[in-house]
């Protein structure tokens, strides 16, 4: 008898002809997730078993796995032999100390001698006799025994199934840019769009010296956080320094973030057009702030020319973005108090509802494709395994 | 580079690293140990001890505790002794003081008492007087100001808070001072605590000198070392090369006290006057000057110098929570919020040249006019 991990996928089982290409990837994470680890894994049909790890790091690989996207749900197994003994002898381990169950059983191999329903039956009298503070209840059990009898003359005895992050893996839908700052939204919005299986890659504008070190490290965390999920990201980071010098020199107080914004987002479209990703992902929800009202959104979208612009948090309440982020692991970092765009700046009435006439007059001062070639000599990139 | 930044941490004293160098490779004992070898390093302990002492005060009065950092003495001396009715301490207190005072608040231990600060940073000693009744168990004062350099006269005020309760027990956090400042404890300091990493020691050790027959409950509980009363194996090196770099600091304690008000002088004449204005004053310690630069964030000037190799430190920092932004000493010296964010501290220490300051000056005044060009 030995133990194994059991992975079943989620959506990839509506997939046609091209599913292959989907499992092909889905193997590919759930490897790239274990690096490190010793284990093996198979895949016998629809599903995948992990085996020959060491005991002891089955809850690593188990905290791992609950991670890679397209995973539906995980079960610690046995393998043992066919016989009913062995079967209970693996049941033993599978069973709580009291409480109520039910067996469920099935063959992958239709010529073993029992029907499911008489592995059910005759495993559950074994249980019943062995420890008498159990009792059945078929409808509404406290614990399962799974019993599936495989065709290899092999049995899996597994007890509950762990909820798996679900969605689609990661690199089935192309790439993506995610605006990274420092605060909650965007990794959020980046865990969402990683989820239907988007890759990665994130962009990170800083306005060092009025910010420091220690906000772009704190970007660094998030985006580290983030690529547990998205089996490892590229960080690139750009300085709006002179941006922001530029336009308070030159241009309306009122309109410093609209025009920050148009910069960091004609950055973001050239950027991502040069590492091959297919839009632009930002943290915004309507209305959260001066700068994520319908007009602000308008005036930002008017300079990407080529990518769509996904918001997946546009409709999300803040609580519901701080939920999210507490579940992904982003928020105790997010909330660090260090700038990320720096504040100095600020006005202290920005324009909510900018008009883009007045945003091409004022943006008219300032030498937009020269300010722009200077902000991409100060990237910098990180890999983030 | 130049390193303005000292009274955060120095650099370690390379001829006391090499002396102690031995405690780590070959005499790496415990000593606690029965054997010779063990017993031999507790000898090399005691000489420590007293090598720490005898510079400031009597051995035959005062103790030496090893701790693992000034912040850890504070807090053995504020645990262990503000245990009933109010404890009373300045508003500028380094956080291992001020913030132990909010600790025992919060556990509703004791009511913290904070007396208010002078325009330098110094205690304005009638108002601490005048918080101390006969329900005060306990008294901290900073010897030397972290931010400011502002040096509060805690002999004189030991005896006051006597006079008027002699059963309070009296600390002073001597971090900033301890082998800068020429001074000798007296009898009515009960407790003071040291760092290592200050004057060209190391990080990770640490000491609080006690008034010897004040029983002092221990801290940290475990195999009865520091003579119970501070357990956990010693950091032998650390200790030792600790000895070393204050005996070597201490030797010369007076003329660079000289040396660096002469060149802490130069410094404030050579600021910009448009841009800088002082907060130390010619009375504080010549170690840690802060000046401020109304308009410009004491932070943002921070990066750029860094960026011209002059290290110095600040008050305030670019964050976004309003209480981690500004510091609470320099509010509490009676700046507003715009001066406390352009507060830069130039701190020296004995190796400090002529020639770093007047390089220094040049650099910082040029960084600041052009910084504030940017941001005008």
């Amino acid at each position: 008898m030995k133990q194994v991990i059991i992975i079943r996928y989620a959506e990839i089982y509506l997939k046609g002809k091209n599913r292959g290409f989907f499992e092909q990837i889905f193997a590919n994470n759930i490897e790239k997730s274990l690096r490190g680890i010793k284990h093996e894994m198979h895949r016998p049909s629809g599903r995948y078993i992990i085996d020959n790890f060491a005991e002891e790091d089955v809850d690593e690989i188990v905290s791992r796995l609950k991670k890679v996207f397209g995973l539906h749900t995980l079960s610690l197994a046995y393998e043992t032999g066919t016989s009913l003994e062995d079967i209970f002898e693996a049941a033993k381990l599978v069973c709580e100390e009291e409480g109520t169950f039910k067996v469920e059983s099935h063959r992958g191999d239709k010529r073993y001698p029992l029907t499911s329903v008489e592995i059910s039956k005759k495993l559950g009298g074994m249980i019943l006799s062995y420890n008498y503070k159990l009792k059945v209840d078929v409808h509404k059990p406290s614990f399962t025994v799974n019993v599936d009898i495989r065709e290899n003359d092999k049995a899996l005895v597994f007890g509950n199934y762990i909820e798996g992050a679900n969605g689609m893996p990661v690199g089935t839908a192309g790439k993506a840019l995610l605006m990274i700052s420092g605060g909650i939204d965007s990794p959020v919005a980046g865990h969402m769009i990683a989820k239907r299986g988007m890759k990665i890659d994130c962009l990170h504008f800083h306005s060092y010296p009025y910010t420091n070190d220690q906000a772009k490290e704190k970007v660094v965390d998030l985006a580290t956080t983030l690529s547990s999920y998205t089996c490892g990201t590229n960080l690139c980071t750009v300085s709006v320094t002179h941006i922001q010098e530029a336009i308070h020199e030159k241009c309306k107080p009122e309109l410093m973030i609209t025009l920050l914004r148009r910069f960091m987002f004609r950055i973001a479209e050239r950027h991502a057009l040069r590492i091959g990703a297919q839009c632009l992902v930002t943290g915004e929800s309507l209305g959260q702030v001066a700068s994520q009202t319908i007009e602000g959104m308008t005036s930002s979208n008017s300079v990407v020319e080529k990518l769509p612009v996904l918001r997946p948090l546009v409709g999300f309440d803040k609580n519901e973005i701080i939920d999210r982020a507490v579940k992904i692991g982003t928020y105790e970092t997010s909330i660090l108090p260090y700038e990320d765009c720096c504040t100095v700046f600020l006005p202290d009435f920005p324009a909510i509802r900018p008009k883009l006439d007045e945003i091409l007059r004022e943006e008219s001062k300032l030498d937009v494709e020269g300010m722009i070639e200077q902000a991409f000599a100060s990237l910098e990139r990180i890999v983030i395994m | 580079m130049i390193y303005f930044d000292n009274a955060a941490t120095t650099k370690p004293k390379q001829t006391a690293l090499s002396r102690a160098q031995i405690f780590l490779t070959e005499r790496f004992f415990n000593p606690s140990a029965m054997y010779r070898e063990g017993f031999a390093i507790q000898g090399e302990i005691k000489q420590a001890r007293t090598a720490l002492l005898a510079p400031i005060c009597s051995t035959q009065e005062f103790e030496f505790i090893f701790t693992s950092c000034g912040t850890e003495a504070d807090n053995q001396a504020i645990f262990s002794f503000a245990k009933r009715g109010n404890a009373v301490t300045t508003q500028g207190e380094h956080s291992a003081v001020y913030s132990t005072f909010q600790e025992l608040k919060n556990r509703g231990v004791i009511e913290p008492r904070f007396a208010p600060l002078q325009k330098d940073g110094s205690v304005d000693v009638q108002k601490l007087l005048d918080m101390i009744d006969e329900k005060t168990s306990f008294v901290s004062v900073n010897h030397i100001n972290n931010e400011t350099g502002a040096i509060n006269d805690i002999n004189g005020i030991a005896a006051k808070v006597k006079k008027k309760n002699p059963r309070v027990i009296f600390h002073s956090d001597g971090v900033q001072a301890y082998g800068k400042i020429p001074f000798r404890l007296s009898k009515d300091i009960d407790l003071y605590s040291v760092s290592a990493h200050k004057i060209g020691g190391l990080k990770g050790v640490g000491g609080l000198i006690k008034r010897k027959g004040l029983v002092l409950p221990p801290y940290i509980i475990g195999g009865g070392q520091e003579s119970g009363r501070r357990s956990g194996t010693e950091n032998v090196f650390g200790i030792k090369q600790f000895e070393y770099a204050a005996t070597e600091k201490f030797a010369t304690i007076k003329e660079d006290w000289a040396r660096l008000k002469e060149l802490r002088s130069f410094l404030l004449a050579g600021l910009d006057k448009e841009i800088f204005a002082p907060i130390s004053t010619e009375n504080g310690s010549p170690y840690v000057t802060s000046v401020y630069a109304e308009g410009l964030r004491g932070e943002i000037l921070l990066h750029t110098l860094s960026d011209k190799g002059i290290i110095v430190g600040t008050g305030s920092a670019c964050s976004s929570n309003a209480k981690h932004r500004y510091s609470r000493v320099i509010l509490a010296c009676g700046y507003n919020e715009k001066q406390a964010d352009g507060v830069l501290r130039i701190s020296f220490c004995d190796e400090t040249t002529r020639n770093d300051v007047e390089e220094g000056l040049e650099i910082i005044n040029s960084c600041a006019r052009e910084l504030r060009e940017r941001m005008k």
